[in-house]
């Protein structure tokens, strides 16, 4: 007991928060410091000092916690052999409070830490929507209300980043047979550095919040209360997160496939990684310009977009929507190739169209980069330049339609099990769901429907539906299917099952009420609305529905928890699967693959007999999977 | 054969799924009254997209449930399923399909607005502002006075020309479908032809700080005489010049003036700022821990430079910086119009006085 | 506790069909990495990702630049522009020359072209800084020629746009002169062989790629639109 306690008291993630503390406190004090010194009245209450001690304190945290160690190492000629296993003297838990290369721990931190954001995310929701299942103002007041939504939007784009994270992590480098990521220690900053940036998010709620919504929409960023500046920069550390994490995968994916594994023999999911980490790899920029700016126009003076000095509001919408718009495709991409990738284990055929499908992710990819300005229909745009907005937009339904036909081609006539595994049940759903999140979308990507939907409930429905279907749904679907990759043991069935259906039905109602108060005339971000709208109902009906869906997310944790201990060993590939990563013992070795394989066949060659994916290079044909 | 069987019943019952879907999304899925020319062609746009969500969720759905409860295996079956690996043509197909369609519903988007958009004859315009949190009307063409209401013509394309004073605002009123943002330092315009009398409620559609929610204003639309009759009204509110200061503070205090009435009340009700009852010579506790009494000095720092003295209790940054620029100029405008010259501070102070 | 195990366990079928080593699940302490070539060719996939990302910040910039000014510029001291921009392509050149200095085993070459990289772009960061954003606030004139700048931050969009592009472009140059000290520091100490300078490659990659930005933000800055009263 004592020692567990020692243990967690001295790893990497204590010590960073500490760090973290010390170095905001010493930013902090720096520049107040210098202001008492100066002797201005009140130096102690000054907003530059907060937004430098924030980074300062990103910096202490990544020192202290270790990240940096062996890079500073370098600087002064040093080697550092790639440490593996636990720290020296401590158990093998200790692992995941410390700073470890190992992509396969990484990718475990980043998804507890992901469910983690979730729950603190979730509960800000159930929170603000007790509020507004009833008219009038219950407990809270509108700065409250303001800070929760907002907060709640950026915790859960967060917290996908870090399921995505850990999806990518975990995943790719098992499934192109790599032992590791390219850069393991870029990889364990990836995720470390985005620890301190939840922090400063949180913190920012602890300061007074802001009210912009996840946005940050100028002018409003520039007159918000303190909070908004911590979330800025807290945004803006996370993208350093996306960066470094996406071109590690893309080297890795380059540069350390098995042997004989072409790109189109790669197993989808991998596709789905790489077109993701493009995304991630270049919008992440600019976004990061726009919260720069944001932060220099309201802690520095300078002037981008405040029109009384000659600024352009405007340009934050679209430096941000550059982003912001194809980072929803970083959301989806993941959980729609975890899709593909199950559906035909299941159903036991091939994968339909798999080029198809491959480049329709990058389809997806590269057309959503041409249609960010459709959140800005209202914004006063020139026709002239909103009709083609109008129509690329459009055109982002083809490759996504694309999926959606591959993917019933790929069941129609395929052998599903009767009694539908939890995975399979999440696919199913995340399909459903995805889909009605989708065909939400080209309605908003037509302007004069736009023109009464937009900033409605209409479009938080359509979000949710696309976030839960392309990103919720297939992630859990994804815990569940590869739990017994990731602890050896079987999840408890029943259990799982009784989180689905819960989840499921009460997703629908929540979203679907939330397009039909949209409809009527909800706005988005208020905290009280009008009885005279008539959707009293519904809203009750939506918070209830946001109550079991919360209730079913614990249902899962306790779950995911006990199965670990209680649950008998699991089968080494118990679904049956063709994916490499199923033809080794669970968990993992540490280096993946003691022996290489080498890719002889396609990865989805379901009911064809005698047909081989991989094969160990050095033992003689051994038929996989099937 | 077999196939082509499981493609009959799948057909049908798509079909059978979209006219449902369709008919139940009339009820769950409805919209409010259409009470503008604009809400036609957008309400016949929208039925057009509400036929393909419910064709598209149906196709999809049901083939994967068909799938799922048709073809499915018993448990005791390890076999696997036919070697489909894809089909050059279908891909193709349910490409090139779904572009036409999409781009087809593009046109008619693009169609749409042009017709909503393009100027019409006979147009009003009404100048909007948006502050936090309040709106105010001005009418250039019916005399140039203020309203903190909207008040339209029915069947008469009125032209919004919009801006705000601090942050984006959003015009919506969900009765005539059509929303504009309002954007601080520049103008954007709105096309309304309101084709029914009534009362409708216009609220800010765009997160713009503490109290967006509360940010709505009043909109009637009457009939030409009714109109009429109430710009009359309005134009025969007395000039600047014979108001006495009281009433004139009252005046600037209201949405039609500089907006004071969205944050200080004048009942002691709580507000984002201060309320003025009995506010004149009050104790006031200041945020850095001083008193002071408000006075003229006092209270005209607090509207010029308002971050300068913080009253305990009260967030600095919420009060707009820029009231001294809106003072000189409206000043200015009332000297060019009426030839005398006001002290819209003085006004103020002078209002407050009388609200013990 | 019931599980719906769709395949009963232990199913032999289904047994691990590639080798796995018996034993711990983490094996530990074993060392590991990619074979050296190998890892230069990540390395260097690696860097051009980074550029090929930071493309889209400084691209951001410049097209900030362009909604914000539109078809004018402020006043700058030309002098100076046009002095840092011959300094900073200068250096590129001594970056050049060091890093074939490494690649070919010259040591010296090497050292003194990373020595003179370096201060140049020292120099170009002192010539933005001290005189053109004049941090000190200081007034003199060389021959009739203002030398220290006149835009202040609060000097509206000019001020912002031309701060956070030529400040952005800083932090980068100054993070290219720290690493150039960083390999030069260890090239004296010999750390770099013909066959292993990644170390020199990279920062040389990293430091033209920092001057070729500014190849576009020169002209953005100083040379096009009108001048604004
Ligand atoms: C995971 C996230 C995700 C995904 C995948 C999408 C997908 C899409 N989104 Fe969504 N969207 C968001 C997340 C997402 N969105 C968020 C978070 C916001 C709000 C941001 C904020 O303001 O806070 C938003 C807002 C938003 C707006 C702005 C609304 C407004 O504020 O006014 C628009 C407008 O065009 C839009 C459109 C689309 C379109 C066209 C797609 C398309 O990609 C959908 C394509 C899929 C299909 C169409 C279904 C399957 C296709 C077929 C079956 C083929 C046949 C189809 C046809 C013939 C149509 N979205
Ligand atoms: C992945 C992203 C994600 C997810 C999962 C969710 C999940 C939920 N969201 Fe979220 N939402 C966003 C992303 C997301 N949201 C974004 C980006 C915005 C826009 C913000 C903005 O406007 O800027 C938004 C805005 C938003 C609004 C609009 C706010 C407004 O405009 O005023 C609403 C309102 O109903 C809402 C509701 C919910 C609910 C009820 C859930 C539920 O599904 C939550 C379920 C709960 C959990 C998953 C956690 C587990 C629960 C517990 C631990 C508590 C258990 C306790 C009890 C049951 C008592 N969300
Ligand atoms: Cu004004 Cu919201
Ligand atoms: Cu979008």
């Amino acid at each position: 007991m004592f020692k567990t306690l020692r243990i967690i008291l001295t790893s990497a993630l204590v010590r960073g928060i500490l760090g973290q503390l010390i170095g905001t406190a010493l930013g902090y004090g720096f520049i107040a410091g210098l202001r008492a010194l100066r002797g201005a009245e009140t130096p102690w209450i000054y907003e530059p000092a907060l937004a430098f001690g924030a980074i300062i304190g990103v910096i202490g945290f990544l020192i202290a916690s270790g990240v940096l160690t062996d890079w500073l190492k370098w600087i002064v000629g040093r080697r550092t052999p790639l440490r593996h296993g636990a720290p020296e003297g401590k158990p093998e838990w200790s692992r995941y409070f410390n700073v470890d290369y190992n992509h396969k721990v990484i990718g475990i931190q980043y998804g507890v830490s992901s469910l983690l954001i979730l729950l603190i995310g979730g509960i800000f929701a159930i929170i603000f929507r007790i509020e507004l299942a009833q008219t009038g103002m219950q407990w809270l007041n509108n700065n409250q209300f303001n800070t929760l939504f907002s907060a709640h939007g950026i915790i859960m784009i967060a917290a996908i980043l870090g399921g995505v994270g850990a999806m990518i992590n975990y995943l790719a480098p098992l499934m192109i047979g790599a032992s590791d990521m390219a850069f393991p220690r870029l990889n364990a900053f990836s995720f470390w550095v985005s620890v301190p940036a939840a922090l400063l998010i949180l913190s920012g709620l602890a300061v007074g919040g802001w009210d912009t919504g996840w946005v940050g929409y100028a002018t409003l960023s520039l007159r918000a209360p303190v909070g908004m500046v911590l979330f800025l920069l807290g945004f803006w550390v996370v993208g350093f997160s996306s960066i470094a994490g996406s071109a590690n995968l893309l080297v890795t994916v380059a540069t350390m496939r098995a042997k004989g594994m072409s790109l189109f023999r790669m197993p989808i999911f991998v596709w789905a990684a790489v077109a993701t980490s493009i995304i991630q790899l270049t919008a992440t920029q600019t976004v990061g310009v726009a919260l720069t700016m944001s932060v220099a126009e309201r802690v520095m003076g300078l002037n981008f977009f405040d029109p009384s000095g000659g600024g352009n509001p405007i340009l934050y919408q679209h430096l941000f929507w550059f982003y912001s718009h194809p980072v929803v495709y970083v959301f989806v991409l993941p959980g729609l190739g975890v899709i593909s990738e199950l559906l035909p284990v299941f159903a036991r055929k091939p994968l339909f169209g798999y080029r198809w499908v491959a480049l329709s992710s990058l389809g997806i990819a590269l057309v959503g980069f041409l249609v960010w300005a459709h959140h800005m229909f209202t914004s006063g745009m020139a026709d002239a330049l909103r009709v083609p907005f109008m129509f690329s937009t459009m055109l982002v339904a083809v490759p996504t339609g694309v999926k959606f036909f591959s993917w019933i081609a790929t069941i129609w006539e395929g052998k599903l099990p009767k009694n539908p595994p939890t995975p399979l049940l999440f696919v199913l759903g995340a399909i459903s769901v995805f889909l009605i999140g989708g065909v939400t979308g080209p309605i908003l990507g037509t302007i004069p429907t736009d023109l009464h939907l937009h900033d409605s409930y209409w479009v938080v429905g359509h979000f949710h539906a696309t976030m839960f279907g392309g990103f919720i749904f297939p992630f859990f679907g994804a815990l569940y299917y590869w739990y017994p990759k990731m602890t050896g043991r079987m999840y408890n069935e029943r259990l799982g099952k009784l989180h689905f259906w819960l989840m499921l039905p009460a997703f629908w109602v929540m979203s679907i009420g939330q397009m039909s108060v949209g409809l009527l005339g909800m706005r988005r971000r208020i905290a009280d609305y009008d009885p005279a709208l008539g959707i009293e109902g519904t809203q009750v009906l939506i918070t209830l529905a946001a109550l079991v869906i919360g209730w079913s997310v614990l249902i899962m944790l306790y779950n995911l928890v006990f199965s670990q201990r209680r649950q008998p060993v699991a089968d080494p590939n118990p679904w049956r699967s063709r994916g490499p990563e199923w033809q080794i013992i669970s968990p993992p070795p540490e280096f993946n693959y003691n022996v290489p394989f080498e890719v002889v066949g396609d990865p989805y060659e379901y009911g064809l007999a005698d047909t081989t994916y991989i094969r160990d290079v050095a033992r003689a044909s051994v038929p996989s999977g099937d | 054969m077999r196939r082509f069987r499981h493609f009959i019943i799948v057909a049908v019952l798509v079909a059978l799924s979209t006219v449902g879907l369709r008919a139940l999304f009339s009820v769950i899925l409805a919209l409010p009254r259409a009470s503008s020319a604009e809400a036609i062609p957008i309400d016949a746009l929208f039925n057009g997209h509400y036929w393909m969500i419910a064709f598209l969720f149906s196709l999809i759905m049901v083939m994967m449930l068909y799938a799922l409860f048709v073809f499915r295996r018993p448990a005791d079956d390890d076999s696997d399923g036919p070697y489909i690996h894809g089909n050059t043509v279908l891909e193709i197909g349910w490409t090139i399909v779904p572009t036409v369609v999409v781009l087809g519903f593009g046109v008619w988007g693009a169609i749409t607005l042009n017709d909503i958009t393009s100027p019409k004859p006979n147009e009003m315009t009404v100048n909007v502002t948006g502050q936090q949190w309040v709106w105010s009307f001005a009418y250039p063409e019916q005399g140039d006075f203020a309203s903190s209401e909207l008040v339209l013509p029915v069947d008469r394309t009125i032209v919004l020309k919009m801006t705000a004073e601090d942050v984006i605002h959003s015009f919506w009123v969900p009765e005539f479908r059509v929303k504009q943002d309002l954007v601080p330092g520049r103008e954007t315009t709105l096309r309304i032809t309101p084709t029914e009398a009534g009362e409708f409620a216009l609220r800010c559609a765009e997160i713009c700080g503490l109290n967006h929610t509360q940010m709505v204003a009043t909109v009637r639309v009457l009939d030409a005489a009714g109109f009429q009759a109430w710009v009359d009204a309005e134009n025969a509110a007395p000039a600047f010049a014979d108001m006495t200061p009281e009433d004139r503070g009252a005046f600037w205090h209201s949405a039609e003036g500089l907006g004071c009435v969205a944050c200080h009340s004048l009942d002691g009700a709580p507000g984002v700022g201060p309320t003025w009852q009995g506010l004149y010579g009050r104790q006031e506790e200041l945020e850095d821990g001083g008193t002071v009494t408000v006075d003229d000095p006092y209270i005209t720092t607090s509207i010029i430079d308002p971050n300068a003295q913080i009253t305990a209790g009260y967030l600095p940054n919420l009060m707009p910086q820029n009231y001294a620029d809106q003072i000189a100029a409206l000043e200015q405008e009332i000297q060019a119009a009426e030839g005398v010259d006001i002290d819209i501070i003085a006004d103020l102070i002078a209002f407050i006085k009388t609200l013990e | 506790m019931s599980v719906v195990n769709p395949v009963p366990a232990g199913n032999p079928a289904h047994a691990p069909s590639l080798a796995a080593a018996p034993g711990a699940p983490h094996e530990a302490h074993v060392e590991h990495g990619l074979p050296h070539a190998q890892q230069v060719r990540a390395n260097r996939l690696g860097l051009w990702l980074f550029c090929f990302s930071e493309l889209f910040l400084f691209g951001a910039l410049f097209t900030s630049r362009f909604v914000l000014w539109g078809n004018t510029r402020p006043e700058l001291s030309q002098v100076i522009g046009l002095i840092a921009t011959a300094v900073l392509l200068l250096s590129s050149y001594f970056m050049y020359r060091a890093e074939m200095g490494a690649a070919h085993g010259d040591r010296k070459t090497f050292l003194r072209g990373a020595l003179l990289a370096a201060a140049l772009g020292t120099l170009f960061f002192i010539m933005v800084v001290v005189l053109e954003w004049n941090v000190f606030g200081l007034e003199a004139n060389l021959f009739g020629i203002e030398i220290f700048g006149h835009l202040s931050t609060a000097d509206g969009v000019y001020g912002g746009v031309f701060y956070a592009m030529t400040g952005m472009h800083a932090l980068h140059v100054l993070s290219g002169v720290v690493f150039i000290l960083i390999i030069w520091w260890n090239g004296r100490r010999g750390r770099f062989t013909p066959e292993d300078h990644w170390g020199v490659e990279a920062t040389a990659i990293y430091w033209h790629f920092v001057d070729v930005v500014w190849v576009f933000f020169y002209p953005a800055l100083y040379l096009m639109g009108t001048v604004a009263g």
